[in-house]
């Protein structure tokens, strides 16, 4: 999300750089309509100043944009822009992880377009716990005052700091009280969360070995 | 093994799975009086005509009315038998309603000294919520925006907002996105120090001049960047849906893409325009027939317009996600 100061004029006007004369045309008739002084959309939102500030970035986009010849340098430029910066960032991660596919991937891998009707089934880690920490409307606090688990393991739980949690017998009852508490099936989710925190387990201790030795 | 693969195969396909884990579909808007009732006693029939099941749950315990828009006078079973745990098991309280595949939840007899749930008793509702036998169940919300309403609100990431073309509609509206906004967004920081920020910011005169939800991510982002990728991620994932209800001209359409715009300059998020309804007498009618339009009045405009929602909630539930674009 970038702020209004660093949006290029396609961002400004919300429309694309393949955008039609007549995109372009109807984006600006919008943004115009929208930030106008009396907008109804408009009016509770931005000041009568930032909304004067926006209809100036609004018109300067419309002004090079509207205009097949500055529009194609005006494209060049982003074009520079882009071979000069970094790495395209990666993606972020979906608020809400979608499950693995089924057994050894015969299946079509499930979209990711079913990731925002989270069911509460499959595979679970500390994000995904945490998603439906939000969807109750409960702060960690509250997962402490009714399970009685301190805040801070709660938290190492979602961030899955598993080096710095107790042992494996007690991170499963807490996984479990955690996740009856939110309203999900304690038990699958922990089997599900714990493969995740032995595995990490087994690995710390192998290091350890190997550093002993 | 065979079932869980089985269970795949029929979520791929859209289709209910045979838990009955039902799509959640909140509905609020800030404002009382704006249709919030209407449009879901409409689309829920109106899914229910296209052969769904459908169950409508009246979420608003202190205001109850959706049972009479779907031509039930008066529930013999009500959400508050739950809130005051005379009944454990949400699926005894549904209803027929007199339109085959729908039926209701009302929410009438609400205990006046506490209506609402305690909120270990709502994280159950929620629950019990996902589990019943449907494949759309629609919450009707009350109007303001304090806590019981935008948690019901948070049950999906893409709840659905009704408006109407008027200043105090679209105000409030407003107010109920910045409050389900930063509401999100404070459960969704992990560190106490910036969950306070949140709240400061929650604050609109707030003394350190955060002012916007932009400028309250600079702030976190400044403070610690992986608080700020969070914010950020819990941005991208909630995505509101917008209904203008009560359109009389071509300027009352267009306040839904206005709107959609204001959102993405100013919360930075994208909400989606799913549809509006037209001003029609027809409405007024249906409602005092306490009979839902689309039951009534099918082949009036207004009908019309609903059912071109509800095939798009449709087409959102089957792509899993909300669909941009044009109405």
């Amino acid at each position: 999300m970038k702020p209004l100061s660093d949006q290029n004029h396609y961002e400004i006007l919300e429309t694309h750089p393949t955008a039609t004369k007549d995109e372009i045309e109807r984006a600006y008739r919008l943004a115009l309509a929208t930030y106008s002084d009396d907008s109804l959309a408009g009016y509770s939102i931005f000041s009568k100043g930032d909304a004067a500030a926006l209809r100036e970035r609004i018109e300067a986009a419309y002004r090079v944009l509207s205009d097949s010849r500055m529009r194609r340098e005006y494209d060049a430029t982003l074009e520079v822009d882009r071979e000069e910066d970094l790495p395209p960032a990666k993606p972020s991660a979906p608020l809400i992880p979608v499950e693995p596919a089924g057994a050894e991937g015969s299946l079509p891998s499930q979209a990711p377009a079913f990731a925002h009707i989270d069911d509460g089934v499959g595979e679970f880690d500390g994000e995904r716990l945490r998603h439906f920490r939000i969807r109750c409307g409960m702060e960690i606090e509250d997962i402490a005052r009714v399970t009685k688990i301190g805040p801070t393991y709660l938290r190492f739980i979602e961030e899955e700091r598993f080096a710095d949690l107790p042992d494996p017998v007690y991170v499963r009852g807490f996984v479990t009280a955690y996740a009856n508490c939110v309203g999900l099936e304690g038990k699958d989710v922990a089997a599900s969360y714990m493969k995740r925190f032995e595995n990490d387990h087994r690995e710390r201790r192998r290091g350890r070995f190997f550093e002993s030795r | 093994m065979g079932d869980k693969l089985s269970k795949l195969a029929t979520r791929l396909r859209g289709e209910p799975s045979s838990s009955g884990r039902a799509q959640l579909i909140p509905v609020g808007g800030g404002k009382g009086g704006v249709g919030k009732s209407f449009i879901v006693a409409n689309l829920a029939a109106s899914l229910a005509r296209m052969g769904h099941r459908v169950v409508a749950v009246d979420g608003d315990l202190e205001g109850a009315n959706l049972h009479t828009c779907v031509g039930i006078s008066r529930p013999r079973a009500s959400l508050a038998d739950f809130v005051a745990q005379r009944e454990e098991d949400l699926g005894k309280l549904v209803l027929d309603t007199p339109i085959p595949n729908l039926q209701l939840i009302a929410a009438t007899d609400g205990n006046l000294a506490t209506p609402q749930p305690k909120q270990s008793r709502r994280v159950r509702l929620m629950r019990e919520l996902r589990e019943l036998d449907a494949e759309f169940v629609f919450l009707d919300l009350g109007a303001g925006t304090h806590a019981a309403v935008m948690d019901y609100f948070m049950i999906g990431d893409d709840g659905v907002i009704v408006i109407m073309p008027e200043p105090t509609s679209v105000e409030n509206a407003y107010g109920f996105v910045r409050a389900a906004f930063y509401r999100r967004l404070r459960l969704a920081m992990a560190s106490h120090d910036m969950r306070e920020i949140v709240t400061i910011a929650m604050d609109q005169r707030n003394e350190r001049g955060i002012r916007t939800p932009l400028e309250l991510l600079h702030e976190i982002q400044t403070l610690d960047p992986s608080e700020g990728a969070r914010f950020v991620e819990t941005m991208r994932a909630f995505r509101p849906r917008i209904v203008i209800n009560g359109v009389r001209t071509a300027e009352d359409i267009k306040l839904g893409f206005s709107i959609q715009s204001v959102c993405r300059k100013y919360f930075g998020i994208e909400a989606e325009y799913l549809g509006y309804v037209n001003h029609d007498e027809l409405v007024r009618r249906s409602i005092r027939a306490r009979r839902p339009l689309i039951d009534v009045y099918p082949r009036s405009d207004a009908a019309i317009y609903i059912s071109r929602i509800a095939r798009k909630l449709l087409a959102d539930a089957e792509a899993g996600q909300p669909h941009e674009g044009s109405v």
